[in-house]
């Protein structure tokens, strides 16, 4: 299994939920793949690409096919595509890999220049999906229902959680997210780790940590989407503007 | 001179050390394990006629698992390379560390997995190169991969 790797250029999205009644990241993630190839950028995805959890897997199939068929150009075109496992894709973790498009593992180690970066989906730092993983799944069940019954209840969820961690999160996290995720960065950044990189929260920020290393959530492309950037060693947290014209590189589809 | 700077937890620190320091000797019966914050480490080995270069460990790696393992004196010196900071923990602290960092404890049996690799392959290159009986070396084999030892020292 693969759990390192050196690049120069990176980039990560995480939390795309295809499949998910709230899900239209398919529209935004497929250019910006496109764009992500000409730039010679090679791309993780950091957890929950895809929604088992919440979905049927028919919905699932009908979003799927056009995003492998985008992956498979993105790798033709010469790309890597790297792929971490989330709580809501864990079950797809043992087919992924055999579809050929991708590198599969449950973290990844990224060497850039002199820079170390660890990329992890973050989920096992959430005490409600540790110590509760039964209820958790309940849950998660039980919120994919009402997202078919309305939709924009998520957004409600979001923001709900914004406002309840705003005071705590003004101090050292990121808004809306349980400090415990700005721990296990900090844990993690005494390894020697210089950036951490984590999905799952859905909340989006960047804070610097204690040790002068950074810890970045790309949150989730359900709502803005966000990616972070990873070129020559330098980390940063972009948002995503699709550009006016996009080509393919090294291949012949063009848009 | 190495500065020690205490952290949250007593069984956890960090050690500055200068180029050449030496961090540990061969022999000495620390139980420490090292993690590498930021610099190199070499690790040297003697014998009866020489010492060698074994490895050297880059930020991000670890050493002295042996001794925190198998309770066995160092089996090598480590010495820094260029000015080097490590986080040490103690054997108390290995635990604490895997439950706050648990992806610590897969890449640590991800680089023992290796480590034991290697060694098969060097060793069976140098069986073939010298042409020892293939029962020895079926002998050997079994001997260094041989199942549990349940933690019992060999």
């Amino acid at each position: 299994m693969i759990t390192t790797i050196h690049t120069d250029r990176l980039v990560v999205i995480s939390d795309l939920h295809l499949g998910n009644p709230f899900s239209n990241a398919k529209k935004k993630v497929i250019p910006f793949l496109k764009w992500a190839a000409a730039e010679k950028f090679d791309v993780c995805i950091n957890g929950d690409g895809l929604e088992i959890a919440q979905s049927s897997f028919a919905k699932v199939a009908f979003e799927v096919p056009e995003f492998f068929r985008v992956l498979g150009e993105f790798k033709r075109a010469g790309r890597e595509v790297f792929y971490v496992t989330g709580n809501h894709d864990i079950a797809l973790e043992h087919f992924l890999e055999d579809w050929g498009v991708m590198k599969v593992s449950p973290f990844l180690n990224v060497h850039s220049g002199e820079t170390r970066v660890r990329i992890e989906h973050g989920h096992i730092y959430d005490p409600f999906f540790v110590k509760f993983p039964v209820l958790y799944e309940g849950l998660t069940h039980f919120a994919g229902l009402l997202l078919k019954i309305n939709p924009s209840l998520y957004k409600l969820w979001i923001t709900f959680e914004k406002w309840t961690s705003y005071r705590r999160s003004k101090k050292s996290g990121i808004v809306g997210e349980r400090p415990h995720f700005r721990e296990a960065a900090e844990e993690l950044s005494r390894r020697g780790f210089d950036a951490v990189i984590f999905g799952h929260t859905h909340h989006q920020g960047h804070r610097e940590l204690e040790n002068g290393s950074n810890y970045f959530n790309t949150g989730s492309w359900m709502l803005t989407p966000h990616y972070a950037k990873i070129e020559n060693g330098k980390v940063s947290l972009e948002e995503w503007k699709e550009p006016v014209r996009l080509r393919w590189v090294g291949s012949s589809s063009s848009v | 001179m190495s500065v020690k700077f205490e952290t949250r937890f007593q069984h956890e620190y960090l050690e500055d050390y200068e180029d050449g320091e030496c961090i540990f000797e061969e022999g000495d019966t620390g139980r420490d394990l090292y993690i590498i914050q930021s610099g190199s480490v070499q690790i040297r080995k003697k014998t009866e006629t020489h010492e060698f270069e074994m490895t050297i460990f880059k930020k991000g790696d670890f050493f002295g698992d042996m001794a925190l393992l198998q309770s066995l004196p160092r089996y090598a010196a480590a010495y820094a390379v260029g000015k080097t900071r490590l986080l040490i923990l103690k054997p108390a602290g290995f635990l604490l560390k895997i439950r706050r960092d648990p992806t610590f404890a897969f890449e640590m049996l991800q680089q023992l997995s290796y480590r034991v690799k290697m060694t098969n392959d060097r060793l069976l290159g140098l069986v073939s190169r010298h042409h020892i009986p293939m029962d020895e070396v079926q002998q050997l084999l079994k001997a260094i991969g041989g199942g549990s030892t349940g933690g019992e020292q060999p």
